[in-house]
This record gives C-alpha cells, structure tokens and sequence, in this order.
C-alpha cells in the first residue's frame, strides 16, 4: 500500500493518504506533510524525541490539529520525525512521542494544515483514506 | 456545476450570479473578468467557493472576486466580502493564513543605464542580505518581549530601534500599525515561530525584484507618486510568515467548535471558522489578526532596511537613498465604512488575494497621494510586468478593492511537467532578466507559464475603473532569497 500520493491542486498541496489502522494513517500523513516541506536533514545519527498531546471535536479535526502541531514543532525546532510512538489514540484525543532528526534546511514552506475539502474515512477493506490540503 | 447560463452580464467586465442561484446565498455573487476570462474560470472551483462567501451571515451588496481570482480554501483567491460588524461575522479562513501578505515598494533616483553596471553585485547582495528564513541563514532572533512590541509597534517601532527612516512610516497602509493589536492574544507557539523571522522573505511565490519603469500611463500621477520612465525600483512580496500562519491556525481551532456549538452558525465549509465579530472571541482574533499584519508591515520593514544595506554597500555611501512608494496588504480584514441601501454602516472588509485601493481625497491615505488616490501595487508572476495603479471613486462599487496580482492558472506539479527549472532560467536570461534563487524547482513552479497574464487582469480592473493603470514595471532581476 502506497503511505502517500500528492494530488493536483491548482495552488496549493493536496495528498491522498493511505493506512492500515488510524495511527498509521496520521503517521503517513505526517509523512507526507514532510515531504512537501523538501527538508535536507543534517548528518547526524542523534535521535530527537518531542511529546505531543491533542485533543479536537471529532476525528477528522483530530488529524488537522494533529498535523499542525507537528508542523509548528518541524518550524521552530528545525526537525523532522520519521516516527510516531502512541501512548493514547482515541477519535477526539492522541498522545503521542514523536520521533525525529535534525534539518539544515527546507526547500519549501508550508503555512499551514487547512480544513477544507477534508475526508477521513474506513474503506470496506478495513483500511484508512484521509485527503489531506496544505496552504503553501 | 456553475455553468455560463447562470450568470447575468452587467457589463464587458463585470458578471453576476443572482442570488436565487442558490437557497443560501444572502446577497448574489459578482466577479469581474472578461468573457474569455470567465470560460476559463469554470476550469476550478473558485466560482462556486465565491457562491459559498454569498451566504456568509451579514454579508453586504455582493461577494466579490477579483480578474485574478482562483481556487483557494473556504473562500477563493482574489475574493472580497464586506461583512456588517453589528450583526456580521468575522472568518480567519475569508482572509486567509498569511495575514498582510503584501507588496512594499521602494524608488530610487537612478535609471536603469545607470544601474546596470552594478545590477549584478545587487542582485547578489541583496540576495546575500535577506534571508529566506528556511535554512540556517543569517536571521535575527528576537525574544518575546521584543517581539510583543512588533506585534503592537509594527513599523513604527522598527523606525525607533534604526530600522528605517522617518517617512517610511507615512508611506504605509494604516501607517504600518493598526491600533487595536493586542500581543497578549497571539500565542506562545505563534510567538515562537515568529522570533527569528522578522526580515525573512519566505517561499513560494514570494519575492523580491529590481525593475525598471517600462511604460507611464499617467504622467500627473506618475510625478506624484515619483515614477519617471527607466526609473529602477525594487519590489519586496512577502506577509507574516510563520507566526501569522499560526495565528490563523490557532484561530480556526478554536471557531470551528464555536461555530458548531456555540453560535450555531452554517456555513458549506469548516475552513470558513467563523465566530460573530462582536463576540468576545471575534475580538480576540480581531486583535490577533491586527497584530500579524503589524508583524508583517514590520517584516517588509526589515528586509528594505537589509535591501538598503546591500544598496548601499554597492553603490557606495554616498548613492541616493532607496524612498519607500507604498506598502499594502492583500490578504486582511479592516472595519471601514459604506453607504449601504442609504445608510453608512460600519463593516468587516475581508480581503484574500485583493489589495485597497482608497480613492483621491481618502483621509486614510498619505497627504502627499491624496489629489490623486492611493496607490496600488500588483505584482506579476517571476519574470513578466508588474504594475502601478491608482485608487478611484468609482471603486466604491467593489469595496475599494481591487486586484492582487497575475493569479495561478496551473499547479505547481502542472507547471513542472511543462517546463525545467533550468529552463525558466534560461527564457528569464534570453530576456536580459538576472535570476538568482537556490531552488531551480521553486523556479519552475513559479513559472510564468503556470499564471494568467498580468496584462489581461490589470485590464480588467482598469477598464471597470476599480484602479488605474498609472505604470507597467519590467523586471531586471529576481531574487528568491538566501
């Protein structure tokens, strides 16, 4: 299963992401939110762990207000995180320890996670789908 | 789908979409395009995202969208909605994350055959100076204190520490400080991503450009505004930078479940966020929102005190001095005042991808530009025109709104399947136009092939006299920061 696939949007960033259960799809979002940032990641072997902690109205906000936290801690501290341990995962609450590595640089900015367009939803399968649109 | 046979021609440039279109539209929806405009605008879904702002509670006249409007979140690109503040809303996704992204412009005194010996070391310079604000670069880091007084200060307080000259503060929009900002309003987490950008310049299609005076159309205005034919200038594109995008963030946060619960108020999309604008919370942001625009003025600031810096550095102390034309916003939300069936009431102009343009005799605009209007600065897409307009009367019909720039007619991943980034650069050379950036995919994102032409947008608002074309501006080199 592909984790992520970036769709056509005239001006802004759109992906499609896939998971097997919901915390593998906030992960693959992460992951995907990521690649558009285009980060060069330094030299380094030192692992990085940041705690995050989110609670939303429903699901879907869950994974918006979730993937924005990140996106403030990618900015401020220059980092990126290729994992995601969970402590708590509920539909209006997640507890997590991101896991992650230092950044020289990004090759692009995102502003910001938006709302709209959103979807998350369980395909007949069992699996996750969210379509996810960044303001870039 | 909206279709053609849906809308009403009011004139060449301007068509309506009635109000019975929709059950929830509250006011109809007006966009001012040419027809050959207007086939190409059904490719997207800006129109029916225009629909959407027509039914925002205490929406007055018409939702408004601009030549160059696109498809955006919640509201299009390029649109406008003046909102009732009595009965009204206030909506962060109606204005979009980068709160007073905008263009500043400063005048040199010097010619294009003057300059074009140097324009090279410039251009490298002025890249050299002015960080991105997305590597390691050269940045200041502000702490929060220093950073409350810029969210409450804006230029004007730049101005105090020696970032700038006296006069650079009457050249702005709202004087480069709006009032009723409140830095205890803005978070934490906004703060701190906004410490060490203040002169960053940022990605995507911001920018900065040399450009020479092509073409005047307006020699009374164009003497007033200090325009003269081959004159260089240097344009500066860019907003509030991360702690902008994380006021808004914020915000939508916190309204969408006030908007669900709350206040019980509909609206066909959660990216609109919107809270009453009277309400304590509608206050809040109006105080957040206020604060990220002076954040912004203050970020322009600071990158032409850097521009000054590397001016100087090249041509030499005792060079004429870079004079700041005009600084404005195209993405905020001011209160100003209309004449609505009869009576003047007091609104909530959101503008998102639209720029004022306040017409002669406006209090609000420098004393020196009053005889003629304020002006008004469009940028086109890398390597084509930009241009210069001038506010009118008859811009009352759209708000004293108008245009915000070329608008993307293509994705970024569109753009980059037609053309490389090397060859941008190569057409840029081919027209004598020095490109220095250090992404060559940013390049071909931002390509101009991937915008509508700049000319047939300023037409538009031209000829429905929204502004007026007073100078067309050619690029000499682009810089793209770091």
């Amino acid at each position: 299963m592909k984790k992520f696939e970036l769709l056509e949007h005239r001006a802004d960033l759109k992906i499609k992401v896939k998971g097997s259960s919901k915390e593998e799809l906030f992960l693959n979002a992460l992951l995907g939110m990521e690649e558009g940032l285009r980060p060069e990641t330094k030299e380094t072997k030192e692992e990085i762990k940041r705690e995050i902690r989110i609670k939303s109205i429903d699901l879907p906000a869950l994974l918006i207000d979730f993937l924005s936290e990140v996106l403030y801690l990618i900015q401020v501290n220059k980092e990126t995180y290729h994992n995601i341990e969970f402590k708590k995962f509920a539909d209006t609450e997640v507890e997590a320890e991101l896991l992650g590595q230092k950044v020289e640089r990004f090759g692009e900015d995102i502003k910001a996670v938006t709302y709209h367009q959103l979807d998350v939803h369980q395909r007949k399968d069992g699996t996750w789908e969210a379509t996810v649109l960044f303001d870039v | 789908m909206i279709s053609k046979k849906d809308f009403r021609k009011i004139s060449d440039y301007l068509w309506e979409i009635p109000k019975t279109f929709r059950a929830d539209m509250r006011v109809p929806a007006r966009v001012y395009v040419s027809e050959k405009m207007l086939e190409e605008s059904f490719k997207d879904r800006s129109l029916e995202q225009l629909v959407n702002v027509a039914s925002l509670p205490g929406i007055q006249k018409y939702a408004l969208a601009m030549p160059d409007m696109h498809e955006g979140y919640a509201s299009c690109i390029g649109g406008v909605a003046a909102i009732r503040i009595s009965d009204g809303i206030i909506s962060p996704g109606t204005q979009g994350y980068d709160i007073n992204c905008g263009m500043k412009l400063l005048k040199s005194e010097y010619s294009k055959t003057e300059i074009e010996p140097y324009l090279d070391r410039l251009a490298t310079e002025i890249q050299k100076e002015v960080p991105s604000g997305l590597g390691q670069g050269k940045q200041i880091k502000f702490s929060v204190k220093q950073i409350d007084r810029i969210l409450e200060g804006g230029i004007p307080e730049l101005i105090e520490q020696g970032y700038g000259e006296k006069e650079d503060v009457e050249n702005c929009e709202s004087r480069g400080k709006m009032d009723w900002a409140d830095a205890s309003v803005v978070s934490e987490h906004a703060k701190d991503r906004g410490r060490d950008q203040v002169g960053t310049l940022g990605s995507g299609n911001h920018f900065m450009e040399l450009q020479k005076v092509e073409k005047i159309f307006d020699e009374k205005t164009a003497e007033i505004f200090g325009l003269f034919k081959d004159q260089v200038v240097v344009m500066i594109h860019c907003g509030s930078r991360g702690l902008g995008h994380q006021v808004c963030t914020d915000y939508l946060r916190e309204f969408i479940p006030l908007m669900e619960g709350k206040y019980k108020i509909r609206v066909p999309d959660r990216e609109f966020a919107c809270v009453p604008f009277n309400s304590p919370e509608g206050q809040r942001y109006f105080g957040a929102m206020a604060s990220s625009a002076n954040y912004a003025w203050a970020n322009r600031q600071m990158i032409a005190y850097f521009i000054r810096k590397a001016w100087k550095s090249v041509l030499g102390e005792k060079s004429f001095p870079l004079a700041v034309l005009y600084d404005i916003a195209h993405n905020i939300i001011k209160k100003e005042k209309y004449v609505v069936d009869g009576k003047e009431i007091e609104v909530a102009v959101h503008r998102k991808g639209a720029t004022r343009s306040f017409p002669p005799g406006s209090p609000e605009i420098p004393e020196k530009y009053r005889q003629v209007g304020q002006p008004v600065l469009i940028p086109g897409s890398m390597g084509t025109a930009s241009y210069i307009l001038v506010g009118t009367k008859e811009g009352e019909t759209s708000f004293f709104s108008t245009c915000h720039g070329a608008g993307r007619t293509m994705s970024r991943h569109a753009a980059m399947r037609k053309i490389s980034g090397p060859e941008v650069v190569r057409q840029l050379e081919a027209k004598k136009i020095i490109v220095k950036c250090r992404s060559l995919r940013g390049i071909a994102e931002e390509a101009p092939l991937a915008y509508k032409n700049i000319d047939d947008v300023v037409e538009v608002v031209h000829q429905a006299g929204l502004s007026k074309k007073v100078a067309r501006l050619i690029p000499l080199a682009v810089i793209k920061g770091e």
